[in-house]
């Protein structure tokens, strides 16, 4: 089971990204339409379509028999576009609901997503499978701290990337922690 | 200069490739032997390395205050170096408009966080009238140890709305020459306040006027033109 954070700043840059791999396990449910679709495809745009059409994963028999998993919604791609989808909702709860932490606010297929917003308007975008409030929530809590001080540092300006590998380090032990 | 992919620096002579490599680099330079330099390209942190701002706590200690001269004595300067860099006084206070736009950017996320953090359900204020009540009284202790002396709001102009200082804290070592008299170092102040309004959705243009009274001689007035799109956004509430 697999985590997508994105950070994102208030002119919607992404700064900073991580993909974080569960140890719990999961129990994600196929959805019914997989089933029909079609496998051989292979062109680039297969693993976008197949994945906006409802597919959780699509496996290719490769010739030596074994199964590779490809496409469906884990290409990096996908994910993208859908925590990117996802900001048209967000920016519309923002203007009506003063919160901070907006739980599972857009679904799209297998993902839900959560967001957080902090004062000075980052968003903080997660792609998630499984409901976990709670532990969204502390991890948010968490991550904004972590911001609150990348930010305050004079050399990091409003819309540069974050790179610093200890703020890297810190959110990946809090993911380990809550998700 | 094997070790380089030669394509890339195929234009160069050797000679001017070796002036910008900093491994060759002179001994005055010898960036490569400072140690921050050394961790930061290795990634591993050196015992020798400075603590890290993510272990500081954000929270706000009494010996985290600074002197008001301090204070005086930098912000001094502040208008000393914009002073030999602009053409005028729009230039200068735009500068000073610009310099507090990224403190106030700071400010705004520094302080809902110290406010907010501890809660279950941190909040965000999203109707203006309360923002600028938290503009008047929280950001104004927050920056200057004490709040603002009042808010107006325009009678002609729905739009707009001021906040007073009846003796703003940074220009109270400051005597402005005569013939620059329109000059406002609450500029400052202004961008400060701009970005907290920006930062919570309000956009505004916000610039600052000296309106002495005789009691006051150095009550200055921030004037916040809000953008049309935020009294649209407000009416949609109601």
């Amino acid at each position: 089971m697999s985590h997508h954070l994105f950070l994102l700043s208030p002119s919607d840059t992404p700064l900073y990204s991580l993909t974080h791999y569960s140890a719990k396990a999961s129990q994600v449910v196929p959805s019914p339409l997989s089933a029909n679709l079609p496998s051989w495809s292979t062109s680039a745009f297969a693993g976008t379509l197949t994945a906006l059409s409802g597919a959780t994963s699509v496996v290719q028999a490769s010739s030596q028999g074994g199964g590779v998993r490809m496409g469906g919604g884990q290409d990096p791609h996908v994910i993208q576009m859908i925590a990117n989808a996802s900001l048209d909702v967000i920016e519309e709860v923002v203007r009506r609901d003063n919160g901070m932490y907006l739980k599972s606010v857009d679904r799209f297929n297998e993902w839900t997503v959560s967001a957080f917003i902090t004062p000075g308007n980052m968003k903080f975008v997660l792609l998630h499978e499984t409901k976990n409030d709670e532990g969204i929530r502390a991890f948010f809590t968490e991550v904004w701290e972590l911001y609150v001080k990348t930010m305050v540092n004079p050399f990091h300006t409003a819309h540069r990337v974050i790179v610093s590998t200890v703020f890297d380090g810190r959110v990946r032990a809090s993911a380990k922690k809550y998700l | 200069m094997s070790a380089l992919p030669p394509s890339r620096f195929s234009v160069l002579s050797s000679s001017s490739a070796e002036l910008l490599s900093p491994t060759n680099s002179s001994s005055r330079f010898s960036l490569t032997s400072a140690p921050s330099v050394a961790t930061a390209t290795t990634g591993t942190p050196k015992p020798l390395s400075r603590p890290n701002i993510y272990d500081r706590p954000l929270n706000k200690t009494r010996s985290a205050e600074v002197s008001a001269s301090a204070f005086a004595f930098l912000f001094s300067e502040v208008v000393q170096y914009m002073q030999k860099r602009v053409s005028g006084i729009n230039d200068l206070e735009r500068r000073l408009n610009t310099l507090g736009y990224r403190i106030g950017t700071r400010v705004l996320e520094l302080m809902v966080w110290r406010t907010e953090s501890a809660s279950k359900a941190p909040k965000r204020e999203i109707r203006f009238l309360p923002v600028i009540m938290s503009i008047h009284t929280n950001v104004w202790k927050a920056v200057f140890g004490k709040p603002a002396d009042a808010i107006e709001k325009s009678v002609q102009n729905e739009d707009e709305y001021m906040i007073i200082d009846n003796e703003p804290v940074i220009t109270r070592n400051i005597s402005v020459p005569r013939d620059m008299s329109q000059l406002s170092c609450s500029s400052f102040t202004a961008g400060i306040v701009e970005a907290v309004l920006d930062g919570l959705g309000f956009p505004a243009r916000v610039t600052a006027h000296n309106t002495p009274v005789d009691d006051f001689p150095l009550r200055n007035t921030i004037l916040i033109k809000l953008d049309k799109s935020v009294l649209e956004r407000e009416e949609l509430f109601k």
